[in-house]
């Protein structure tokens, strides 16, 4: 038991591409194939799915952001293999620079590793207010069963020691030093299980069914249970006779979310009140957990949504978004490195979006470090805020000519945000409808790949598209 | 203002186009011998006192700095004072009127003010393309050249009714003039079709709506004006010139149907020449792409503010149009390197106040010609110059 452990709000992401799994038996001459994957487009990755399913959750709770204490994200493959993943995050969720947490990885066991880091920190009283996400966008090896999939998503939890609409209840966990899915310390892609009959008979059933059944005490109404291959979630529910997990809507929808898929399974479950066995698994361990809601938690009927939305994308673009089809010749680097004295003046404005209001007109000046004075009055007395997420199109353009590793088409847009501020930033998720007076609202996505490391920032995205947010 | 009048006796260019075959520094002996040659009563090159250079990007062909001292060299004329002036598109127009002021203010009695541009010794992926990747990291990302102007065309077909017909009418009428140019980078007429059914390079601009990647060179002699006749009896005079900046970045414009930068420019440039637009028989403005020349005929007082599309559309701006605009064929068909292009626009309304355009020849009734820029991040910077061949 985790005493004074509650969940106040949840949020989920998903990415905007799926990927039909007869795209991909196609490719590789091989007939059918059932569902879909979600699948990253090129400007999203683990961090931006985590950073729209932490904003999803915290908007939710009704929480500043500044008051969170720490952030615990759990993620199979950080967008760092070293380096300031969560510190990116933290400042693209809008954190402060005193938020502490950790960073869990390494397997598809990570999400659950980072609900528990956060509720010991909680319970023990050691933080007030934590921010849990797990997320993840699977590269899956080519050609391998697992391909097809292989998708991508994230979910968050906010945890308080009281006053939530839900409370964690009981663990059980096992290990095993057994190889399932794993990626050597030089690899790209995540290796899938080498002898599906050995997993399914003496590495997964096993473990579940004793960790199922302990768990299943408890009274569960509702399980988010580990689906690997698209049967055996189905095999382990029988066993546990569970029903239909609210987990198959997340894997029919998305596919396999890796760290991400225990979590997301339990958030949709939380729509209503009762009790939820939430499953994970990866890297020689299973852990499950239970939550309990005594009502509706904030932000879990819109997980629902998310699954609904999506775009459908070749097999071709899904690989070239994952790296694994690069084309040759040379590619234009940045002007700016990204480990350069631009990025440390302009780490919090870009990541945090601030503006400069002039204290004397009430302009907003955009980015604050390249306008020491106003740009309407020349008056040097400005007050940092964060910039609106909202606004309108004002006028756009489509570049259709850029060199590698730019892709056309890519729309720009000068946009009137709704407290006043105007900016000129990329558009994504665009269908080709961009217009003057287009409603927009500000995400963060990955602009660049540059030296190795992943450069993100703010882009528009039509609101339309997430209405029912 | 009290200043020396200066008179331009001599100019020149080489002719443009993708000159994969000469050097920068060729192409700057080239223009400068044009301009020599073009001197009607003999020009000594040692008479130059000074010289001022525009070269805009030196690293489009891997040089990262370029002083002064490249064009001296190159065109024989080592050890004379020279500086690079760097001001965007305009440094060219820019180059000249710091040139103008050199003679104006009396220290110099004749400088050369000379443009020299490589552009194309890189590919375009490399070259102007990669300022795709230049610049702020996030909040310029993917900002190539005509997303510059791009958004301003969607603004002013928006508020306007601008059509692409009419952004297309320009390019039409400037082919035109290209092909009377034998200076042009295109020597061929095109049709409002052509235009439209040329590829998207970015919204609503197509290719043809776009000026090429250009080499070029060009080059002018300005002297004191009380010694231009031991160079020329016909000698056109520096009537005044006008500079002004705008905000650098796109999102710091108040106005997508007009650029700040040209309408305070022009401001000046007519109160210092005591001139009005309905004063000037031809002007060569900036068209980098089909809708900057709309904006410019507008900024500039030549039509009034939104009926710049109309009025291209209606021919105004051709040959024998009320306002001939760019009868050397503009950046659209003679070509944009950038440092030559100022100069070169100067030569061509020189050509025009001395009755020596040939088939472009417009009627002069007035003795005014406008040369115009505008340029930089932003298009915060613009430059203009009126020549006249009225004695000051």
């Amino acid at each position: 038991m985790t005493p004074g452990v509650q969940l106040l709000a949840v949020g989920a992401a998903a990415p905007s591409w799926r990927l039909a799994a007869t795209e991909v038996g196609a490719a590789w001459g091989r007939p059918g194939g059932r569902g879909q994957a979600a699948v990253c487009a090129p400007d999203e990755d683990t961090l931006t799915l985590a950073a729209e399913a932490a904003r999803r959750a915290l908007l939710a709770s009704g929480l500043q952001t500044d008051i969170v204490d720490g952030l615990w994200w759990g993620t199979s493959r950080p967008p760092f293999a070293e380096g300031p993943s969560h510190a990116v995050l933290a400042s693209a969720v809008g954190l402060s620079h005193r938020s502490g947490g950790a960073l869990f990885a390494g397997s598809s066991h990570a999400g659950i590793e980072a609900l528990f880091g956060a509720a010991d920190a909680v319970g023990a009283g050691t933080v007030r207010v934590a921010l849990v996400v797990v997320s993840d966008a699977i590269v899956p090896g080519l050609g391998t069963s697992w391909e097809p999939r292989a998708g991508a998503g994230a979910a968050a939890l906010v945890l308080v020691s009281h006053g939530g609409a839900a409370s964690l209840g009981a663990r059980v966990t096992r290990t095993h030093p057994y190889l399932d899915r794993y990626r050597g310390d030089d690899e790209t892609a995540t290796r899938d299980l080498y002898d599906p009959r050995l997993f399914r008979e003496e590495i997964f059933l096993p473990a579940m069914r004793e960790l199922g059944e302990q768990l299943g005490t408890n009274d569960i109404d509702r399980w988010s249970l580990p689906d690997p291959d698209g049967r055996l979630g189905a095999a382990l529910a029988r066993q546990l006779d569970a029903g239909t997990p609210a987990s198959a809507s997340v894997y029919a929808a998305l596919g396999d979310t890796g760290a991400a898929a225990a979590l997301l399974g339990g958030v949709c479950a939380l729509d209503a009140a009762g009790t939820v066995g939430i499953v994970g698994w990866g890297g020689g361990r299973a852990t499950g957990v239970t939550i309990t809601a005594r009502e509706p938690v904030p932000g879990a009927a819109a997980v629902a949504d998310v699954l609904k939305g999506g775009r459908p994308a070749t097999y071709a673009a899904v690989l070239q978004a994952r790296r694994q089809l690069v084309a040759s010749g040379e590619t234009v680097p940045m002007g700016v490195p990204p480990q350069s004295a631009q990025f440390v003046r302009g780490a919090d404005e870009m990541l945090g979006l601030l503006g400069a209001r002039c204290v004397d007109c009430g302009t907003i000046n955009t980015p604050p470090s390249i306008h020491p004075h106003c740009i309407s009055c020349g008056s040097a007395k400005f007050v940092l805020e964060p910039l609106a997420r909202h606004g309108r199109v004002y006028t756009f353009v489509v570049n259709q000519t850029m060199p590698a590793p730019f892709v056309a088409p890519l729309p720009l847009a000068v946009i009137d945000l709704d407290d006043g501020a105007r900016v000129m930033l990329q558009v994504t998720e665009h269908e080709g409808t961009l217009e003057i007076g287009s409603e927009v609202e500000l995400v963060v996505r990955r602009y660049a790949h540059e030296r190795g490391a992943p450069v993100y920032g703010y882009k528009a995205r039509p609101y339309a598209i997430r209405e029912d947010q | 203002m009290s200043w020396n009048r200066v008179a331009v006796v001599g100019a020149g260019l080489i002719k443009f186009g993708e000159l994969f075959d000469q050097s920068y520094e060729q192409m700057a002996a080239g223009a400068f011998a044009a301009a020599v040659d073009s001197v009607d009563h003999g020009f000594e090159p040692s008479q130059v006192e000074a010289a001022f250079v525009a070269t805009q990007r030196g690293t489009l062909w891997g040089q990262e700095g370029i002083g002064g001292n490249t064009v001296p060299s190159a065109i024989g004329l080592a050890g004379i004072p020279c500086t690079r002036i760097e001001n965007a598109c305009p440094s060219g127009s820019d180059a000249f009127r710091v040139g103008a002021m050199a003679v104006a203010s009396g220290v110099h009695d004749v400088v050369l003010v000379i443009g020299v541009e490589k552009m194309r010794d890189k590919s375009a992926e490399e070259g102007l393309l990669a300022r795709a990747a230049a610049g702020h990291p996030i909040f310029t990302r993917g900002e190539t050249a005509p997303v510059l102007f791009a958004p301003f065309a969607t603004r002013h077909m928006h508020e306007f009714g601008t059509t692409r017909e009419m952004l297309a009418s320009v390019a039409v009428k400037n082919h035109y003039n290209g092909a009377r140019d034998p200076y042009a980078h295109f020597q061929s007429e095109i049709t409002v079709e052509d235009v439209l059914a040329s590829p998207s390079v970015c919204s609503p601009l197509h290719l043809l709506d776009c000026c090429p990647q250009t080499d070029g060179a060009a080059a002018t002699l300005l002297v004191r004006a009380d010694i231009a006749e031991r160079f020329t009896d016909h000698p056109v005079y520096v009537a005044g010139f006008g500079v002004a900046t705008d905000h650098p970045y796109l999102h710091e414009k108040s106005s997508f149907v007009g650029l700040k930068a040209t309408q305070l420019a022009a401001e000046r440039a007519y109160a210092m020449a005591d001139v009005s637009p309905a004063d000037i028989d031809c002007a060569e403005v900036h068209d980098c792409f089909t809708i900057t020349e709309i904006l410019d005929i507008e900024d500039l007082g030549f039509v009034d503010k939104g009926k710049g599309g109309v009025a291209s559309l209606d021919g105004e701006t051709s040959l024998t149009g009320r306002i001939p605009i760019n009868t050397s064929g503009g950046l659209l068909a003679k070509g944009h390197p950038i440092g030559a292009t100022g100069v070169a626009q100067l030569t061509e309304c020189w050509w025009q106040l001395r009755g020596e355009a040939g088939d472009r020849q417009v009627e002069l009734r007035h003795g005014n010609a406008l040369q115009h820029n505008v340029g930089g991040r932003g298009s915060g910077v613009s430059v203009i110059n009126i020549l006249t061949t009225n004695q000051p």
